[in-house]
């Protein structure tokens, strides 16, 4: 297949030549290496690549994929980074807008009858940046003679890929690890790996943040060599029963050769190694299907009784090390994958949630990936920051606004006990609320069936990557998208996976004849605390929860018991997210006084621009806590 | 010159009756004092403990907070923005001076000719009246009692108008000629407001620097409600003999009720006016707001619901408060 440039219009085309989402389980080829956390099958590609950028589509130097493309007046960039961080393009910050307000006229493509204007809509814009990414490697010696795939975590917002002249696929969802198998163009020494970046496509009505728009590669690429034997991919499903009993079931799909036989090892051991069981699967068992590429495998453990487990919790995050090795004929350890995992329950009786038969509450903040110095381009020192600051502050819970996580954030809240409502990457405010109102005339999703597809994507990504992870009570559809026939496909997908998770989308709100088809929860944001008392005072049809409260815009966070009294008052109400963690401001060197400063929307002259309404941080932008902290730490301590 | 009519200890207040002002000196425990209150500027002139000069101005009533961008959000300003002018330009309209509890007639040129270099008293009260360009204009009433230990008791009255819209604050600003090395006070750790005090622990806390809150929009901040006391250390002056000096200090402190106080750098003003942090001007002074009302921040959204209702000020209702300076 070979690259189209029209994809970038075409709402029905998100996702070509990747492999399906899989699990963020890691791998390696030694139990030292398993111990260590350092894996010799990975290689990053993270670093300085060659560069190039053009102002839209037409300009940008089409052929630069091919072999023997003379790259001499490229730039460099650094990988990861924002395209606009390194200089090239505007800073821009714009809230519920979309970014081309003012400057270019779109619908949606399908939003309304009979237009075809959203041909060429991005392909062929006067202004649609481009960033082409050259990167030479040799192979690692590790890799070399292995299977080798290569990872995405991060690249906003259109991506096209190929690898030594051969076109490999292509990606939108910005926010989630995307993965490519490279294997059959792969050389040991001198690959040219080629990306082309677009700053906006149709995924740009779907990533309409309250946020800087950036785009480029701005989280981890790596390169993965897959063991002969490998997991693919798998589902750990820990429960917690009410006699305070475990039980545990695996879903594994597991990669090898034809004509290869093997097992499949199974242990769960307490945090003292104790074990509590131990499962050998024949490799290949009865599920499994033949292809030219090798033979893939289903394997399965169900019900599983473990016996009784101490609970995971805010309190006592308890996790269970679980490993799966698989061995070959000759039982040589092949592939060996740690997962810590949890034994919780989540339930709604009589329209209470409650996680192992306590009440749920809770403490939670809304918080963006961001930097000062790197806006989203974060590493892992920013998020061990962000938990220590939670862990302070006793905040017990965090919404990933809008759109998934890196990796690693997803442990540490597994590990600290802090309860995650997972997002997907969606938000099409500015298709459905203009100037405060709700005018959704032209809205997406919507019950476009040209729109559904990509979303149910998005949806799949977001379960697929983070499935296995306990800290995840709530999967959310999205923010403030409007509610129609296609939100209620997306809550039926997580719905059917039934993994004891809740369900949650606030925008119901907005269109409450969705209401019964969508969302376990019913989640508002900013209501007052008489609107909240308003709704469980007559007739509450869901346990209640703001995933937005308390807008901390700069000197702000007045009248937090309000809120507080009314866990006192309400069963039913559960707490909420404050919104948010961090302020979304620039560093820069002040032009005037040469000191280091934060700037925000506006500055860049960028217009239009929602100005300072990025700056609704607990923590400012260089994460030192705003005056305001210790009132979150005082009832946050005292409501637990 | 200050250092001329030194009393002795623990002896009555000594009181120079001048044509424009009047001088109040005296010395308690070692502390020697000397204050000068003006018939022209509407207050204290001079402020001078221990040889230390403590105000850069007169002080003023205050009527505005730099605006929260929860004020903004609320659109407060279209509200109450008349309290911003009646901030920046205050009328002084009258002032009473009292010896010993009884009134006297204003001393002032040629009244004072009957006075000789050589008058005691065991107290002075100077009351200054001042009126608010708001309209209607708004009453406020400042008398300054000074003891024979040169405690300043300052007791402040607003009189309420139910024609005026919502008041930021009310309190008095002193503006002192250098920045502060630091205040340590005791009340409610952190930052506090009336609405969000509750996470406040009480204590004694000493603060650095004169640092501003670095909110993106530079906005009211570094309230401390609350409070006992505070004392403001300064070790620079503006004396050209001197410029660094010993550091001193001086303390306001509660009387009947605790005050609530911020203690910075700039006005409100002068906050108002930056969009940014680093467009702020160099630092320079101290600016000490003690305030009788302060209204809450808010936090249920930042575009359009205001501060819940117990935490507004009703300018309809009178405001009287007191502290002392010493």
């Amino acid at each position: 297949m070979e690259a189209d440039i029209r994809w970038l219009d075409n709402p029905e085309v998100f996702r070509v030549g990747a492999l399906d989402a899989h699990s963020d389980h890691r791998f390696y080829m030694r139990e030292e290496e398993a111990q260590d956390g350092k894996n010799s099958l990975v290689q990053s590609l993270n670093g300085i690549w060659k560069f190039h950028y053009s102002e839209n589509v037409p300009s940008r130097p089409a052929d630069f994929y091919k072999e023997g493309f003379d790259s001499a007046g490229f730039d460099e960039i650094k990988v990861p980074c924002h395209i606009e961080m390194a200089g090239y393009d505007k800073i821009h910050y714009i809230n519920t807008m979309y970014p081309w307000e003012g400057h270019f006229y779109r619908r949606p493509a399908h939003s309304l009858d009979g237009t075809k204007e959203w041909e060429g809509m991005f392909s062929q814009a006067s202004y649609n940046p481009v960033g082409s990414y050259l990167k030479e490697f040799d192979l690692d010696k590790e890799l070399l003679g292995k299977r080798i795939s290569i990872c995405f975590e991060g690249v906003e917002q259109a991506m096209y890929l190929w690898l030594n002249g051969h076109f490999i696929g292509y990606g939108e969802d910005s926010f989630t690890p995307i993965t490519f198998d490279l294997t059959p163009y792969m050389r040991e020494k001198g690959n040219v790996l080629a990306v082309e970046v677009h700053k906006r496509s149709t995924a740009a009505f779907l990533e309409d943040q309250d946020f800087f728009r950036f785009f480029g590669i701005f989280r981890n690429v790596s390169l993965y060599a897959l063991p002969q034997m490998h997991v693919e991919d798998m589902w750990a499903k820990p429960a917690l029963l009410e006699d305070g009993t475990g039980s545990f079931g695996l879903e594994l799909r597991i990669s090898m050769p034809n004509e290869t036989i093997g097992r499949a090892e199974v242990t769960l051991t307490d945090r003292e190694g104790r074990c509590l069981l131990k499962r050998n699967m024949p490799l290949p068992g009865n599920e499994k299907a033949v292809t030219g590429e090798g033979t893939e495998i289903i394997c399965k453990l169900e019900g599983e009784k473990i016996g009784k487990v101490t609970p995971w919790d805010n309190h006592n995050a308890y996790l269970y090390p679980l490993f799966i090795r698989l061995y070959d004929e000759s039982d040589r350890l092949i592939e060996v994958v740690p997962y810590p995992i949890g034994f919780r329950r989540v339930e709604i009786i009589n329209k209470v949630i409650y996680l192992n038969g306590k009440r749920l509450i809770l403490n939670g903040v809304n918080r963006h990936e961001w930097s000062a110095e790197q806006g989203r381009c974060i590493g892992r020192k920013e998020m061990e920051q962000d938990m220590q600051i939670f862990l302070r502050n006793n905040i017990n819970a965090v919404r990933t606004c809008h759109y998934p996580d890196q990796i690693p954030w997803y442990e540490m809240c597994d590990k600290n006990g802090i309860y995650m409502m997972a997002e997907v990457n969606l938000e099409t405010h500015g298709s459905w609320q203009k100037m405060g109102a709700i005018e959704p005339s032209w809205n997406v999703p919507g019950s476009l069936p040209q729109w559904k597809e990509v979303i149910l994507d998005r949806a799949r990504n977001n379960f697929e990557t983070f499935k296995n992870h306990t800290s995840i009570l709530f999967w959310s559809l999205g923010n403030e998208s409007y509610a129609e026939e296609n939100l209620a496909a997306m809550y039926r997908y997580f719905k059917e996976k039934k993994d004891g998770r809740l369900v949650h989308y606030e925008g119901v709100f907005n269109n409450r004849s969705y209401e019964d088809a969508i969302s376990d929860v019913e989640s508002c944001m900013y209501a007052t605390p008489d609107e909240v008392r308003d709704y469980l005072t007559n007739e509450p049809k869901k346990p209640y929860l703001l995933c937005e409260y308390m807008h901390d815009m700069g000197n702000s966070l007045g009248g937090m018991d309000s809120y507080m009294k009314l866990l006192d008052e309400f069963e039913m109400y559960h707490g909420g997210f404050i919104w948010d963690f961090i302020d979304q401001a620039i560093a820069v060197t002040d032009e005037v006084t040469g000191q280091k400063v934060l700037r925000y929307g506006g500055d860049f002259d960028d217009r239009p621009s929602d100005y300072e309404f990025s700056g609704n941080g607990i923590v400012f932008a260089d994460r030192t806590e705003k005056p305001a902290m210790q009132e979150v730490r005082y009832f946050y301590g005292l409501y637990q | 010159m200050d250092c001329i009519n030194k009393g002795m200890e623990g002896e009555r207040l000594h009181l120079v009756f001048g044509d424009v002002t009047l001088g109040v000196h005296g010395s308690f425990k070692g502390k020697e004092f000397a204050y000068i209150f003006s018939y022209v500027t509407g207050g204290p002139e001079s402020l001078v403990i221990n040889g230390m000069e403590w105000l850069y101005r007169t002080p003023r009533p205050t009527f505005w907070r730099a605006l929260t961008d929860n004020d903004r959000g609320s659109r407060f300003q279209f509200k109450s923005g008349m309290w911003l002018s009646a901030d920046l330009f205050v009328n002084y309209a009258g002032v009473m001076v009292a010896v010993d509890g009884a009134e006297i007639t204003l001393p002032r040129a040629p009244e004072n000719n009957q006075y000789t270099g050589h008058e005691r008293a065991g107290s002075l009260a100077i009351t200054y009246t001042y009126e608010a360009i708001t309209q209607p204009a708004a009453q406020v009433m400042v008398s300054y009692l000074v003891n024979q230990t040169g405690e300043i008791e300052v007791k402040v009255h607003y009189h309420g108008n139910r024609e005026l819209p919502e008041l930021p604050v009310f309190g008095m600003r002193f503006i002192m000629p250098t920045c502060a090395d630091r205040f340590v006070y005791e009340g409610l750790s952190g930052e506090t407001y009336p609405d969000r005090m509750a996470g406040g622990v009480p204590g004694i806390y000493e603060v650095e620097g004169l640092p501003v809150t670095p909110y993106l929009v530079p906005q009211d901040c570094g309230m401390h409600m609350d409070t006992k006391w505070v004392k403001i250390y300064r070790s620079s002056t503006l004396d050209n003999r001197t410029r660094k000096a010993e550091p001193s200090a001086i303390r306001f402190s509660a009387k009947e009720g605790n005050f609530a106080f911020s203690c910075l750098p700039y006005t409100a003003a002068e906050l108002e006016n930056a969009t940014h942090i680093e467009e702020l001007p160099p630092r320079r002074r101290t600016v000490m707001c003690v305030y009788g009302a302060v209204r809450g921040v808010g936090g249920i959204n930042s575009w359009g619901i205001d501060v819940e209702p117990e935490y507004h000020i009703d300018a309809g209702k009178d405001i009287i408060y007191s502290f002392c300076i010493s």
